[in-house]
């Protein structure tokens, strides 16, 4: 019986009867607070496993998955990483956040294999942080700021604008960064002042008096957060009696915390796609279809988006390369340009696996009610020294 | 430029919100010697009391559509009740066990209230919308004061002055003082020594409680995560008060909350992320200067 044991496991690395199927691992959080973003990304994910496999498979193969809980804590995350890599995994997707998706995806490139964000928006999330053949699903938080800056400016006669950045974590810097590099090359654009807060301040008092100090209300505000405290500056803001027009990253999208300030309008968010089923592309509305479907209940933010998209890219790369290789699958991901998926067109290059411009839905609040007002992709990609400056 | 008299309501409010969180905590520190650090998960404990229990993105009012003088009271005994089962649950049975034992075991009670949050309300945080009103601001000496800030405030004006007449007027409150001085020997006199830590108890769940309607109201949103910072905060104040000195605890938290608006207000841009490291540096001198803290009473001494 031992012998036979042994010998099984000798036999598997030559044997290609376990890899009848093919296997994408799942290193995201399952539990911890990770878990409100991973797992919608992580469905949407496995709502297009479900559909390359009912056409058919990969390369004639069925699509399984394997997962395992990185329960929001770094350690857990390269753990889980190993085991899956253990479990057989071809392909590994990592949790929503560098920081907690970097271990998992470190353990898949030790291998050579592939690893997605699934919805990581800072650089790092790809070449510069994990190595050659990481990837993330979603569009550069630079570039989200990048749009607010372009659109406010050509839509809404943007000239002043006020800067407040959280600087509780790096996702914030890149929206700010990328707005404060494109604000001022517009036109007649000036940035007129700026502050900083923290995420967890229980108030903001101090950056609302210094902007009410302003000898006038600047046209714009880009408020650079994530809720929490994005919702509660929001909030401060407004009661304030700040009416200037906010603008956001994509994190603050979904109606969820719209409660925080009743009534609220003139609040922007640049996203990939409408969760509010007035996207103009149909592909958009018949995802958020289908994850009702599979889940009960519509995507609470689009950040379930990248998950169907970096599977869709990946199983394009597959196909092409004719193997799951992570070093062949690279190299035909790095050939797509402007490859179109349901939300849009996408790009990586052998320098980024990342999205450095993107067509991207603008949707605005008005009195509590978010829908799609206009729809921009910024003239030109963010640089990558612009992405990189620390 | 920003005017003086704004200043002073920006960071009085701010102090406000610190002294009170820190005032709970040395309330238990004085009778038990314990550093509670499930405090700040009482306070997300009482935001969440206010929506009903689902993990669904959007939060529905459950406890929060009730009008407010109902509310206020419900909530602060929720913040007692809780504060009051931790200590018959696992503080009661450490009673003999080291401070160090029992700061442990704080840590462990704030991370199972805390996972508990996150089981039943899911890691997304919840907006809630409790008294919008309140944040509208009005002009008093030149400045724009929000509605809250003023009550936040007066609140703990009136918490501290009903907090002094409760120790210096009532039995129990004698007790207390008497138990803070020097518990064994407050035992031996006859001084009920689980009233006494139950009542500190209490008043401190109902701080914590009362702090949570002022974060909700101010800010918005319910977050399991949001008791940390306030947590954090409120025991540098406590610490640099003086451990065990109420009156240190207050003072010292008024202080934190105005040095960190001082800073927001007049530090450079390019240092301004940096507030909270300005911040800390402060705490590091004040301790250097005054290891002991900075309004000590006589019976920290031979405790600490």
């Amino acid at each position: 019986m031992k012998h036979l044991l042994f010998a099984a496991v000798l036999a598997v690395p030559g044997l290609p009867a376990v890899a009848e199927d093919i296997t994408i691992g799942f290193a995201t959080a399952k539990s911890g607070w990770l878990e409100a973003y991973d797992t919608p990304a992580a469905t949407a994910a496995r709502i297009r496993i479900d559909e390359i496999n009912a056409n058919g498979g990969l390369l004639g193969q069925q699509i399984k998955w394997i997962e395992a809980d990185t329960k929001t804590d770094r350690a857990q995350s390269a753990k889980a990483g190993l085991q899956l890599i253990d479990g057989g995994a071809d392909m590994m997707v990592v949790s929503c956040d560098y920081d907690f998706g970097a271990p998992a995806a470190l353990a898949a490139e030790s291998e050579g294999m592939n690893s997605f964000f699934l919805c990581a928006e800072d650089v790092k999330a790809g070449i510069q942080g994990v190595g050659p053949n990481s990837f993330s699903g979603s569009v550069l938080a630079a570039v989200q700021g990048a749009t607010m800056a372009e659109w406010s400016h050509a839509r809404r006669e943007a000239r002043s604008a006020y800067v407040l950045l959280d600087t509780i974590i790096e996702y914030n810097k890149g929206i700010c960064r990328g707005f404060d590099w494109m604000f001022p090359r517009l036109d007649g654009a000036e940035i007129v002042g700026r502050d900083t807060f923290k995420n967890d301040d229980a108030s903001i008092a101090s950056q609302i008096t210094r902007i009410k100090s302003l000898p006038e209300q600047p046209d714009v505000i880009m408020l650079c957060s994530v809720i929490p405290g994005a919702a509660s500056a929001v909030r401060q803001l407004r009661a304030a009696g700040i009416d200037s027009l906010i603008l956001n990253g994509s994190a603050v999208d979904g109606s969820y915390w719209l409660d925080a300030t009743p009534d609220l309008s003139g609040f922007v968010v640049p996203v990939q796609g409408s969760i509010y089923g007035d996207d103009p592309r149909p592909e958009v509305e018949a995802f958020n279809k289908a994850y009702e479907a599979a889940t009960g209940a519509r995507p609470a933010s689009s950040y379930a988006y990248p998950g169907y998209i970096l599977i869709d890219l990946w199983a394009k790369a597959v196909e092409r390369a004719g193997s799951v290789d992570g070093a062949a699958v690279t190299a035909e991901l790095e050939k797509m340009r402007d490859e179109p998926t349901a939300f849009g067109p996408r790009t990586f290059t052998p320098e980024l696996h990342h999205q450095n411009y993107a067509q991207m839905q603008i949707v605005e609040i008005t009195a509590a009610k978010p829908a799609v007002t206009d729809s921009w992709t910024i003239s030109e990609p963010v640089p990558l020294d612009v992405l990189l400056k620390r | 430029m920003t005017s003086l008299a704004q200043l002073f309501f920006d960071a009085a409010a701010l102090g406000g919100i610190y002294a009170m969180a820190a005032l709970g905590i040395a309330l238990i520190f004085g009778v038990m010697n314990l550093v509670n650090f499930a405090h700040g998960e009482y306070i997300a404990f009482c935001v969440f009391a206010l929506i009903v229990p689902s993990t669904d993105a959007a939060a529905v009012m459950f406890l929060g559509k009730a009008p407010a003088l109902l509310l206020i009271p419900l909530i602060l005994t929720i913040g007692a009740l809780v504060a009051m089962a931790s200590e018959y649950v696992v503080f009661r049975h450490m009673r003999k066990a080291s401070p160090v034992a029992m700061m442990i075991s704080s840590f462990a009670l704030g991370f199972i209230i805390q996972n508990a949050l996150l089981a039943v309300y899911g890691g997304r945080p919840k907006a809630i919308s409790l008294w919008p009103e309140l944040n509208t601001p009005i002009d008093i000496a030149g400045a724009s004061v929000p509605l809250l800030q003023l009550i936040v405030i007066l609140t703990t004006l009136a918490v501290v002055t009903g907090l002094a007449a409760l120790l210096r007027k009532t039995r129990i409150g004698l007790e207390m003082r008497a138990a803070a001085e020097n518990f064994t020997m407050a035992r031996l006199l006859g001084v009920r020594a689980n009233v006494v830590i139950t009542g500190a108890f209490a008043l401190s769940g109902a701080l914590a409680a009362a702090v949570a309607l002022i974060m909700v109201t101010q800010t918005g949103v319910a977050d399991v995560r949001m008791g940390g910072h306030i947590m954090l905060v409120a025991f540098i104040a406590t610490v640099i008060g003086g451990l065990g000195s109420l009156p240190g605890a207050v003072a010292a938290g008024f202080l934190i909350g105005a040095a960190s608006v001082l800073l927001q207000a007049f530090l450079p841009l390019d240092a301004r992320p940096f507030r909270d490291a300005f911040l800390y540096t402060l705490v590091i001198v004040s301790l250097l200067v005054r290891p002991q803290g900075l309004f000590v009473p006589n019976s920290a001494k031979p405790r600490v």
